[in-house]
């Protein structure tokens, strides 16, 4: 019982940190498209700046703010820099670019990083919570993680659901020529699109890295679960993409405890072949609205 | 088109090496069947002035942490073996290449060391999936594959079918093994937990720790190695209320286990293979973390078990770590020495041995012979003597069980030495306390001209 808790909520966290991911994800393909595989090694790099700004006696917080607001720097910088010039040609171009980007900033992190483990601090001591004589496997920064996630889903919703810009973002990207004689500056929403979904990625790379090791690679695994996230729920949806996160993490961090963590890969795969098998458009798509 | 280009050349040039191997080798057949005298001309990396060896070491990566000193530390004691003249009238050329521990890298590294820089010997080259990679290679081109870098029993249990290729530090199964037969001793009614890397070095500890005590072990748990989320595997231990952990694990995961232990509140007695034990890199990596709840860098590990074989930095009254220290002083880089350097200067040590037990006529065979006759008697910094034989490559036979305390290993037991299998578990017979000699190289066996 002890174990079956300790590894749901081990899971719950990790969930957590992949549905940040599926929700940067999800932002970018809401906005442009595309399916941004850069944004595991942006992430990284955005949490090393955090890393550097600690070490050299910066307040915790503030370095944290300093690396999401880089983060947002850098997918704008992104946008309009490396991935502006395919823009409007065929969807692949951008993809391979972006995993073009992701070799380059991973060896750049090498280079300028070193490539040895490092230990992220965390701000709240990295000892578990003990409720009534019972240790739960949950850290405050644990529970900081599965706040942060939430507040941000919900922001992003309120966002494009409620504001002038996120529907302006959502118009551009539905249907750019449109928007464009409506009067939407769909240049701008595109790098806006971008540099928000850096940003909350950036968010999940500095989550995952709270009180644990990081090296140039540690956010390799997390593009994938979060890619299957994603997918899970639907690309489209920012709901879909917290579910599909949760589901991911607890899904995984069981097969790790009751299987074999050797099997913690090949669990993703299958998950996402059962998705595109029985649901192709994920479980919160109304995608058919959107096929004309 | 420029990929295609680049290929192309590639494969040009790698056919032209091969073809040129081919007849160096032809050449230095001939001639080791009919003069004794000329020193080896047409041994490839060999003159009468110097002798070219390579290695390959992950100097970037994840496994660079600790493991890229390895061969700094190798590197000082050839050039202060240099700075005394060589062995022979030879001087050691040293070349390292980085893998970055992936193994497709190590058959490049290795086939320009072997092809383009001609080397004697590979001496040193680390870690078990990466090695596993070139040591067919090396034993079908007969170049001496010394003292790898790993614990894998496959270095050196059949030398039939890898006749060029020698183990160095104790493997992992003899660990295992007498690891195994202490907790039976000393700790008949602990209930162990396994934490594993799922490759030879959990198997193999494994596979030795369980001939003493299989019946004691109540969970076995395996980590892959990259993903960082130990957390279900810890918790798995956790919930069969195992209350002594040994860990046949990596120093990095050592970190992660101890982070993982303090989140889910789970105190048990720990037990890490030498391998995974470095106090000095687990206790930096914890040491971040602090905020009261992890003690400051050298003491992270304090009361934790694990094994020794060679002396450390912190024993600095050894004589041989005082020769470490010398050497370092005089021809170390930036730094200061570590465990990683000392390991290097070690199995530096041992490599100049066989040089030294080779005589003037350097051929690829004839080390293989001097270390085969010879090795298990040499004089050296390790505990415990060589296995090495005819019918045995494995290493140094047995380690010391020892307690971490305030970042020094202190001996729970006298050195024990085995091998594999069935052989029996005894106390060493006074091959420690030997010392080095004055000028630090090892004793001219056959004598110097």
């Amino acid at each position: 019982m002890q174990q079956l808790i300790t590894t749901l909520l081990n899971g719950l966290t990790m969930g957590m940190v992949y549905a940040a991911f599926a929700l940067a994800l999800v932002l970018i393909w809401r906005s442009t498209r595309i399916v941004n595989f850069a944004q595991a090694p942006m992430a990284m790099v955005t949490t090393y700046i955090a890393m550097v700004l600690i070490e050299g006696g910066l307040n915790y917080w503030l370095a944290f703010i300093l690396a999401l607001l880089s983060g947002f720097v850098l997918g704008a910088f992104v946008e309009r820099v490396i991935v502006r010039p395919v823009e409007g040609k065929s969807d692949i171009n951008a993809v391979i670019l972006t995993l073009g980007l992701f070799i380059v900033l991973h060896a750049l992190a090498a280079l300028v990083f070193g490539s040895d483990y490092k230990s992220f601090p965390a701000p709240f001591g990295v000892r578990g919570i003990t409720v009534g004589g019972h240790s739960l496997a949950i850290t405050p920064f644990g529970i900081f993680t599965i706040v942060a996630v939430i507040v941000v889903m919900l922001l992003l919703l309120l966002l494009f659901q409620k504001t002038d810009v996120g529907l302006q973002m959502r118009a551009s990207a539905f249907n750019p020529e449109v928007a464009r004689l409506l009067g939407v500056k769909v240049s701008s929403m595109l790098t806006l699109g971008w540099a928000l979904a850096a940003l909350v990625g950036s968010l999940s790379g500095l989550l995952i890295a709270g009180g644990n090791l990081v090296h140039p690679g540690y956010m390799d695994s997390v593009v994938v679960f979060g890619f299957v996230a994603a997918v899970l729920g639907g690309l489209d949806s920012p709901l879909g993409a917290v579910v599909g996160g949760l589901i991911m993490g607890i899904a995984l961090s069981l097969v790790s405890g009751y299987l074999g963590s050797g099997l913690v890969s090949l669990a993703a795969l299958l998950i996402l072949v059962a998705v595109l098998l029985v649901k192709p458009g994920g479980l919160f798509s109304h995608a058919s609205e959107r096929k004309v | 088109m420029n990929r295609w280009s680049r290929k192309a050349a590639l494969a040009t040039s790698m056919v032209a090496s091969a073809v040129l191997v081919a007849s160096c080798g032809a050449g230095g057949r001939s001639e080791s069947s009919s003069s004794d005298g000329a020193a080896a001309e047409n041994v490839p990396g060999v003159t009468d002035t110097s002798v070219k060896i390579g290695a390959h070491f992950p100097l970037t990566g994840v496994a660079a942490p600790g493991y890229s000193e390895i061969p700094s530390g190798a590197k000082a004691y050839f050039d202060y073996v240099n700075s005394k003249g060589g062995i022979h009238g030879r001087k050691i050329e040293y070349i390292v290449k980085d893998d970055g521990y992936v193994p497709t890298n190590t058959t490049q590294a290795v086939n320009e060391l072997v092809q383009k820089e001609q080397v004697f010997a590979i001496v040193g080259g680390l870690g078990t999936p990466t090695h596993s990679a070139v040591v067919d290679f090396l034993n079908s081109e007969k170049v001496p594959d010394l003292f790898v870098s790993s614990g894998s029993i496959k270095w050196g249990d059949k030398p039939s079918e890898r006749p060029m290729t020698f183990g160095w530090q104790p493997d992992y199964e003899i660990e295992g093994k007498i690891i195994g037969k202490y907790i039976k001793e000393k700790m008949p009614n602990a209930k162990i937990g396994l934490y594993l890397q799922d490759d030879d070095l959990g198997a193999d500890g494994a596979k030795g720790l369980k001939q003493f005590v299989g019946d004691q072990v109540v969970k076995e748990v395996k980590y892959t190695p990259g993903n960082t989320d130990v957390a279900p595997q810890i918790a798995a231990l956790q919930a069969s209320k195992a209350d002594l952990v040994v860990g046949f694990n990596v120093p990095s995961y050592t970190a992660l286990s101890q982070l993982t232990a303090l989140k889910l509140n789970y105190k048990p007695k720990w037990f890490y293979t030498n391998v995974g034990s470095d106090p000095k890199l687990v206790g930096s990596l914890l040491a971040k973390f602090s905020k009261g709840a992890v003690k400051d860098g050298n003491s992270a590990l304090d009361g934790i078990m694990t094994t020794e074989y060679i002396p450390g930095v912190d024993s600095a009254d050894d004589p041989w770590v005082k020769l470490w220290t010398k050497v370092w002083d005089e021809q170390g880089k930036d730094g200061e020495l570590t465990n990683y350097r000392v390991y290097g200067m070690s199995q530096a040590y041992a490599f100049v041995s066989a040089l030294q037990a080779s005589g003037k006529n350097l051929t690829r065979e004839g080390i293989v012979k001097a270390i085969e006759d010879g090795g298990a008697k040499w004089k050296g910094p390790n505990k415990l003597p060589f296995r090495y034989s005819k019918d045995s490559h494995l290493g140094i036979s047995g380690v010391e069980v020892v307690e971490i305390k305030k970042g020094i290993g202190e001996p729970l037991q006298d050195p024990m030495v085995t091998d594999l299998g069935d052989a029996e578990i005894k106390p060493d017979s006074g091959t420690a306390e030997q010392a080095p000699n004055e000028s630090g190289l090892p004793d001219d066996i056959k004598g110097a001209e």
